[in-house]
């Protein structure tokens, strides 16, 4: 019966309990910053950008103290698809790339390799592997209940524009609250419907109907469920005088050090000069330069 | 009266408290070994992550929709291993507007035909996810317009016909409006 135990499914992101630079910054500021950090990830195409992008991601590793082998390990599920990616950019015809001249650095048969499908494989994978790690450090560095919190600071000073800060980190409180308890509730249907006769699990790649057949009695009673308990709970929490975010107050209150706004800047100004340095440039000239010894 | 199971609440408090169960049901979808992906033979799963993003803008509105669509993108994005969901402008950005279409779509059939109407708002919802997905894919140079089409061939026109089954029966259910056929409403 272990498969129906769908509660130990039920957790999301692994948070590693040790102090930490990164661990003790203010949530607000350690958002931030990740976004900083990942923006710079998502629009770096070259070689020589990828390395010291890779480079810090592993410096903010060392900082936040968590090992190397829980910050690699969302990359082990990830191998498999980028292998697949690289192998079929290497059978379809060569792109383009937005008119670029490309070289053809090796061919077999109608397989054609250029330089501009090299780096394009190269770039992802060491973009993936950059975001992974990034997406694991924050999990990892931070608790839910921090990243809610922050998540409505960031956005109070929009309130006042309409922007509904407190209630969206009130929904995205109740979600994770409620994670569990929807997971039993699961656990209760799919044993009930077993119970009726039902047969779940995938059928098969190939009668993906019938899969979706079988989804059916599952996710509808699921839904159901869970409305009836968001009006159980909508009731309960006007009984407890809950009239929304105006003039509440809170037990954990944010505030900023020093520290914070120093690593908010260090990321900003990282953000900047990846976005601003011309890259290719600069390494045709590094390796010219490396091509003298 | 449409809604006899609603509780005589306040909007707002209703919505909140809809807006997050139905995230609690996305990421639940996410993770759970059941339910959230159903494995096609091209390799690629179709997903009924999407569904809670289509229901609540059905719903409770528009701006439900939005931002379970937002949480379901954060959360997409969080979990991806692949590249193209990795990338938060394909994860964040599309997801985004499913509950909005699915809202508009609802609110301009309504007066037609309320069941006609949650169906459509279904396929419109899951078009605007998977369209906005494979196109801003194909804006950031993860794949080809052909390669795109292909998948929304093959991908999308299932991933409507699970969302609008799925969507029909609970809103119907939820609703309880009744159909033609008459008999059990789940």
């Amino acid at each position: 019966m272990s498969t129906f135990e769908f509660l130990r499914y039920a957790t999301l992101g692994q948070y590693v309990p040790v102090g930490s630079l990164v661990h003790r910054m203010d949530p607000r500021f350690k958002i931030l910053a990740f976004a900083l950090v990942v923006a710079a990830v998502t629009f770096s195409g070259t070689y020589l950008a990828n390395v010291i992008l890779l480079l810090t991601v592993f410096l903010l590793v060392a900082l936040s103290r968590v090992s190397l082998g829980q910050a690699l390990q969302g990359v082990r599920p990830a191998l498999p698809v980028l292998a697949f990616l690289a192998v079929f950019q290497v059978l379809l015809p060569p792109q383009t790339f937005g008119g670029e001249a490309c070289n053809l650095i090796w061919q077999w048969g109608f397989v054609e390799l250029t330089d501009c499908t090299l780096r394009f494989i190269v770039v992802s994978t060491a973009r993936l592997i950059e975001l992974i790690v990034l997406t694991t450090l924050l999990t990892s560095t931070t608790t839910m209940a921090e990243l809610a919190y922050g998540v409505e600071g960031l956005l109070a000073p929009f309130q006042r524009m309409g922007v509904p800060a407190h209630e969206a980190a009130l929904t995205v409180t109740i979600a994770l609250r409620f994670v569990p308890t929807l997971a039993l509730q699961m656990e209760r249907i799919v044993k009930a419907q077993i119970a009726r006769g039902a047969d779940f699990g995938t059928a098969g790649r190939f009668r993906f109907v019938k899969t979706t057949r079988r989804l059916l009695p599952l996710l509808v009673p699921l839904f159901l469920a869970g409305l009836r308990r968001s009006e159980n709970l909508a009731l309960a929490m006007e009984a407890r005088g809950y009239t929304g975010g105006k003039g509440r107050t809170r037990r954990v209150k944010l505030r900023a050090r020093p520290a914070d706004y120093l690593a908010l800047a260090a990321a900003a100004a990282f953000c900047i000069a990846m976005l601003n340095v011309d890259f290719a440039t600069l390494g045709r000239a590094l390796a010219a330069w490396l091509g003298q010894f | 009266m449409e809604m006899t199971r609603k509780a005589n609440t306040s909007t707002l408090v209703r919505r909140i408290a809809v807006t997050g169960i139905l995230v609690a049901i996305t990421v639940l979808l996410g993770t759970l070994p059941v339910g959230g992906f159903i494995p096609f033979p091209t390799g690629v799963n179709a997903t009924t992550l999407h569904i809670p993003a289509i229901i609540g803008g059905i719903l409770e509105g528009w701006p439900v929709g939005w931002l379970i669509g937002l949480c379901f993108g954060l959360f997409s994005f969080l979990r991806a291993t692949s590249p193209l969901f990795k990338d938060p402008l394909v994860a964040i950005i599309p997801r985004m507007f499913i509950g909005v279409t699915a809202y508009l779509a609802y609110r301009g059939l309504k007066r037609v035909n309320e069941l006609l109407a949650v169906g459509v708002s279904a396929a419109v919802g899951t078009a605007t996810n998977t369209g906005l997905v494979l196109g801003i894919a194909v804006l950031r140079g993860y794949m080809d317009i052909s390669l795109a089409a292909t998948v929304a061939a093959t991908h999308g026109i299932p991933e409507i016909i699970v969302a609008v089954v799925i969507t029909v029966a609970v809103v119907a259910a939820w609703k309880q409006i009744a159909r033609r056929s008459g008999g059990s409403s789940v």
